[in-house]
């Protein structure tokens, strides 16, 4: 469900838009822990004058119409700050509430790897270097159809050494594969019915052979974030990036 | 009373102050640091297991010359964490112990802002290096944002002449200087908090002056 609201007068005005629909707001929600100004029945927006606000929500249940309706307007003393939203009704200023709002509004909590955990350096690039992501025998197994192909890409990699980007990017492309295939095993296993979940457990040979798959996801989940992250800003720089060639001619 | 031990930079020496002005307020101390477990182990049930759902708050107090409620120290212990958790599971060791100690993480996530949320108030751990007190300023916004009241700020580990009228005025709160010395150091590893092991020392009068700045 998708609204705006928009204040067309000269002062800041509240309002409180409740959901029709026969079933709870689900609400936005950030580490688990609904916006600021949302309940089960709607929210309250605090809106600056001539501004639109865009919102949504998700409601279990067949669509109704109109989906929502505006219960109250009013005009917000102007000594407020317009970005204060009123508390949700479940914020009553207890330390549970101070809590919800410090996991809603600060960056969510990720554990620091190399701390923790003494085993692979985070900052190891994800491409099939060293251990090609195979060392783990079960992982041939588990890496459905591609796996060939990915373990393929990777000795490739080792031996066009004369064509190092060429290589690398195969490398890649091999270790992306292969986390793809992860990801659609967990993906079949998430919320599965029996049949399905029979089918996958009998593809991967067994159990036991899923058994580190979770583990196994979540960490090619936190190299890809690393990876996204060094992409993103390897991207930005070659954007901006410029070789003056003309310029270096003319002093050659 | 929950008291929050925070401080900028990792490695100011927040173990080290939470472990032994918990001696010294006869208080529980909570290893908060969910990713980087200092506070002395064990068997058990940790606070992971307790963030986790698995454990009841009160069965995971070790005791010893100082309470202690461990963390765990994997990855995925620290994954399962939900932090929403502790609001109740330290609430649940005050009504038991009276006085909580929170050993914070460093930083300005969530892991850092949820004990700081669910502390009545908060000490600030500042190293007497000029660098580390812009890193405490911005935690002191945190806690302020956060509600939790600032009781006071120990200047950590000083070897020299420490600028400790500066740290007051920048943080707002008054500064206790603990010395560096050695068993403060050890204080923790070896479960002798300073108090106790040396109570005539100048690191120990300064634990318990923080000690008694904290609200009862």
């Amino acid at each position: 469900m998708r609204c705006r609201v928009s204040n067309d007068e000269s002062v800041s005005r509240r309002v409180r838009v409740e959901s029709r629909f026969d079933a709870p707001v689900l609400p936005p929600r950030r580490a688990g822990v609904p916006e600021a100004g949302w309940d089960a029945t709607g929210v309250t927006l605090q809106i600056g004058p001539g501004e639109r606000r865009g919102f949504g929500f998700a409601a279990p249940s067949s669509p109704v119409n109109p989906p929502v309706a505006i219960t109250s307007v009013e005009a917000v003393n102007s000594d407020a700050s317009p970005h204060e939203v009123p508390r949700c009704s479940d914020d009553d200023g207890t330390a549970g509430s101070a809590a919800a709002g410090a996991l809603r509004d600060l960056d969510e909590f990720r554990p620091p790897r190399t701390a923790v955990d003494e085993g692979r350096d985070v900052t190891e690039a994800p491409v099939c270097d060293r251990d090609c992501e195979a060392d783990d025998p079960r992982d041939e197994r588990l890496a459905v159809d591609d796996s060939d192909d990915s373990t393929e890409g990777c000795r490739d990699a080792r031996r066009d050494t004369d064509e190092p980007g060429r290589a690398g990017s195969d490398a890649v492309d091999g270790w992306l594969t292969a986390v793809e295939a992860r990801v659609d095993r967990v993906e079949r296993l998430t919320d599965a019915d029996v049949e399905t979940a029979t089918t996958v457990v009998a593809d991967a040979g067994g159990v036991d052979a899923l058994a580190t798959l979770d583990e196994r996801v979540a960490r090619d989940a936190e190299r890809l974030q690393v990876l996204s992250e060094r992409a993103a800003s390897l991207a930005e720089r070659a954007a901006a990036s410029d070789v003056p060639v003309e310029a270096l001619e003319r002093l050659a | 009373m929950i008291l929050a031990v925070a401080g900028g930079k990792g490695g100011v020496g927040k173990t080290t102050v939470a472990y032994n002005l918990a001696a010294a307020l006869d208080a529980v101390v909570i290893d908060a640091d969910l990713g980087m477990a200092d506070l002395p182990g064990g068997r058990g049930p940790d606070l992971h297991d307790v963030l986790a759902g698995r454990a009841d708050p009160t069965e995971t107090v070790r005791t010893g010359p100082v309470d202690v409620v461990p963390c765990g120290r994997t990855l995925a212990g620290a994954r399962a964490c939900d932090l929403s958790a502790l609001t109740d599971a330290v609430a649940a060791l005050e009504r038991e112990h009276g006085i909580v100690v929170l050993d914070c993480p460093a930083g300005r996530r969530a892991d850092a802002g949820v004990p700081l949320a669910v502390a009545d108030a908060c000490l600030l751990v500042v190293s007497p290096r000029a660098f580390a007190l812009a890193d405490a300023i911005r935690t002191r916004e945190l806690a302020r944002e956060l509600d939790a009241g600032l009781v006071g700020c120990a200047v950590n580990r000083v070897a020299e002449e420490p600028p400790t009228d500066a740290v007051a005025d920048a943080l707002g709160a008054p500064a206790a200087v603990v010395p560096a010395d050695p068993r403060v150091g050890r204080s923790v590893a070896a479960e002798r908090p300073v108090v106790d092991a040396a109570p005539e020392s100048d690191a120990a009068s300064a634990m318990r002056e923080l000690a008694g700045r904290v609200p009862r």
